[in-house]
This record gives C-alpha cells, structure tokens and sequence, in this order.
C-alpha cells in the first residue's frame, strides 16, 4: 500500500516537472526535444507526458509533438526522441481572444492569407507573389512590416531567391486542412443596404 | 567550326539545368516544360559532340531532367487528393473576403503555443541551491565596499587619492602660471612645477595637465635650447589643433635649479 502511494507520487512529481520543462524553457525556442524530457524523466517519458496531456487536457490545452520528419502512423522511439514537444491550446481562439491578446485584426488578416497561399503552393511561394495578392487589400508598407515580424516570430521563413515558406512555429500551431477548408467556405460579404441606396 | 558548335551545346545544356532548378526553387509547375523534347536535345547534343565535357554536362542535365520528372510526380499525386485547392481559388477568395473574415479563418485553425514568460516556484528552488553551492571567489571581494564613497576611503588609504577637489586645484595653478609670468607672457614649465618632495612635483604637473588640456594655458618647447614654456592664457582658449606632448619626470632628476629663483 506504502509502495503504490510512494509510486503515485514519484509519477505526480514527474508530471510536474514535465509540465515545468514543456511551459518555461530558456531556449529561444518554445518547448523541449524528446531527448531532453527522457534525461530528466527517464526512459518512459512518453507515458507521463500522456498523463500529462490527460491533464491538460480538462483545462483546455494540450502537448503537440512536432517531428522532425513527416513520420508514418507508428512514430518510432527514435523520432519522439528528436522530435519536439510543445503546449498548445485544444481549442481555437476566437477573433475577439486574438484581439485581446494584442493582435490588430489586420495583422490576422494577412497571416492567414499568407499561409492559405503559400500551403497552396506547395509550401513556398516568392515575395513578389505574396505583395501582388495583398497589395489589393492592404498598403505595401503594411504588408511588409507585417511578413518580416511573421519571420522574426517564426510563422514563415525567407529562403533564397526571395522566396517565403511556412515556418516552424505554423507548422506547431496552424492546421493547414482546417485553415484551407475556412479559407474556401468565405463567402463574399454583401455590401450594406445604406451603401446601395447611397449608389 | 566544331568549337563553335560544342559551345552553343554546352550553353543549350546549361540553359536547361537552370530551367530545371528554377522549377525545382520556385515550385512552378512542373508541367510547363516538355521533358522529351529536353531529353530529344539531350540525345542530339551527346551524338554530335563525345567529349568529356560535353558528357559530364550532359549526365548533369538528365539529372536534373530526372528530378523534374519526380517534381511531376508529385504535382500530380498533390492534384488528385482530394484535399487539393487551387491557388488560384485560394486568390479569389483572399480578395474577395473581409480582414474580419480572414481572421476568422485564421482563428479557426490556430492553436498559439503557451509559453510561461516567468521563473516557476520550481525553478528558482533551483537556481538559488546552484547559488548557494557556488563557492566564493575570493575572501577579498567578500569585503569590497559597494558605496563610493567608501571605495574613495580605500583609495585614500592607500594613497591614491588626495583629499582635494581637482577644480580648485585646476584653478589655482592657473593663476600661478599667469602671475609667474606677468609681463613676458609666459613662464619656465619646470619653475611651475618643481617642488620640494618628488610626490608634489608630480602632483604639480598632474594639475598642470589638467590647466593645458582646458585651454588654460599652452606649451612650447624649444628644439635648440630643450627649454619648455608655459603661456598661460586670461581665460579658456579653443585650441585648433590637438596635440600630445609627453614630458618625463624620474625621481632625483627633477631640475629644480630652472627658473626656481624667479618663484
């Protein structure tokens, strides 16, 4: 009986200090890789970080593991172990949460339109591309600012040649179906009624 | 004849690596080229010319054709999913639509990373047993005074420092200069200097430094003679040229007799 409380307990520790590795990190990336949390864990890390999902998961976030390499249906040991482990949100924001966290609406705007494009593209597209597309909805200025935070932030990456492709931090946090299929169910906004009469 | 046409061969060759590579960069479609027309050319070009150069280059090329080809394999496996959408629905629909309705989109799919941006309870338990295992460096700075006034003290004990406002001293040095020389305008260097002890004779031209870098006051040298002068301005001059004039001074060889009568 003393043993099973002992053991209750060294797992209740581990899931703490799980927890403590995956939200404060000192790197200048967020989370851990698989190698580290199996250093301090040991070599069932993977179970308490399921436990530590199971958690989680009642308040609303969850651990996403990042793989290196798009790996098959059964990840091996190898992979979680390179692989970086993250805490993510369960569930979507809405607009008015992105608001209050600081975003302008704007800068939302064009992040979506930037990743939509480039995910069609097959994961790059050039500068060019990307400006021609906005400049329609936003002044170039903006734009601009606004791609070169989103690649200090790590939403996308400059490779050569000026091209732009997804960065680490969308691959973490953005699910491209989900965002291609919003994408696709806009709907055109009517123009308002006083408008018309105005016309 | 055979020299130019191996170079235009080799110019058509290369013209189609770099078409392949911009393809493979820019992610364009892969099926914009004719890949046997390519491959024809490559045959054509590998009759008519069998040197070495003309071969390796050649062999480059079918790679790169090679890897286009797999390019189109890709492009193809991609177009027929069924989760496929065009780009260029994707453009209609990103003008076409509201900021609002893109941030929308967006906050659909969008789970942020959380991320403490402050030490955990844990973690500072940490860092303050690290500190506290980490042994002194020396018993010395154990005791090193923070204040500065308290770091003044130490100098003056040590004799480092005198217990003077350098102003003042700036001050009244310059007005020995001007009276030393009175009417002749300027004043033997080693007569302002020269003092009783060797530690005051230094002080002197410590202050005198001080009197001359201010503009206070000049210096000259002669190059015949080795006198050196000092000609003590009323008040602050700006100096137009910077200039570094270095005198040595040794202990028991200060020239005390130069000019000390006239003090």
């Amino acid at each position: 009986m003393e043993e099973k409380r002992n053991e209750v307990e060294r797992a209740s520790k581990k899931i703490a200090i799980a927890a403590s590795m995956l939200l404060f990190s000192s790197h200048r990336l967020p989370g851990v890789r698989g190698w580290e949390l199996r250093r301090r864990l040991g070599k069932d890390y993977l179970k308490i970080i399921d436990a530590l999902n199971n958690k989680l998961n009642s308040i609303g976030l969850r651990v996403k593991i990042m793989f290196d390499q798009p790996s098959g249906e059964h990840p091996a040991q190898d992979d979680f172990d390179k692989a970086r482990f993250f805490i993510t949100l369960s569930e979507p924001l809405t607009v008015a949460d992105i608001v209050a966290a600081g975003w302008s609406i704007e800068d939302v705007a064009i992040l979506a339109a930037v990743l939509s494009y480039i995910f069609t593209k097959g994961g790059k597209a050039t500068e060019k591309e990307l400006m021609e597309l906005l400049e329609v909805k936003f002044p170039r200025w903006k734009v601009e600012a606004a791609i070169e935070r989103f690649i200090r932030k790590g939403y996308l990456t400059r490779i050569e040649d000026n091209m732009i492709k997804v960065g680490w931090r969308t691959l973490a946090e953005v699910d491209e179906k989900e965002l291609l299929k919003a994408i696709t169910d806009i709907t055109p906004s009517q123009p308002k009624e006083d408008n018309k009469e105005n016309i | 004849m055979s020299h130019e046409r191996r170079t235009v061969n080799r110019e058509e060759l290369e013209r189609i690596i770099a078409l392949c590579e911009s393809i493979e960069k820019r992610g364009l479609d892969p099926f914009s080229v004719n890949v046997k027309e390519l491959l024809m050319k490559l045959r054509r070009i590998l009759e008519e010319q069998k040197d070495l150069e003309i071969i390796i280059l050649d062999a480059e090329t079918l790679y790169k054709i090679a890897v286009l080809i797999s390019l189109q394999q890709k492009w193809l496996k991609e177009r027929a999913s069924s989760l496929f959408i065009d780009s260029q629905l994707v453009s209609l629909k990103i003008t076409s639509a509201e900021p609002k309705q893109l941030a929308a989109a967006l906050a659909r799919s969008w789970r942020p990373i959380v991320r403490a941006e402050q030490l955990t309870p844990y973690r500072v338990r940490q860092g303050m047993e690290y500190f506290l295992m980490l042994p002194p460096r020396d018993r010395a700075y154990e005791k090193l005074p923070t204040a500065q006034e308290e770091a003044l003290r130490i100098l003056k004990g040590a004799e480092y420092a005198k217990d003077v406002v350098l102003e003042d001293e700036v001050r009244k040095m310059h007005e020995r200069c001007i009276m030393a020389a009175g009417s002749d305008g300027e004043v033997d260097y080693w007569s302002i200097v020269s003092a009783d002890t060797f530690e005051e004779t230094v002080w002197r031209a410590y202050v005198l430094s001080f009197v001359i870098s201010e503009g206070l006051a000049d210096i000259k040298k002669n190059p015949l003679t080795g006198e050196i002068k000092v000609v003590p301005y009323p008040s602050k001059r700006t100096r137009e040229k910077v200039a570094a004039f270095v005198i040595s001074l040794k202990s028991g060889e200060v020239p005390k007799a130069l000019g000390r009568e006239k003090e």
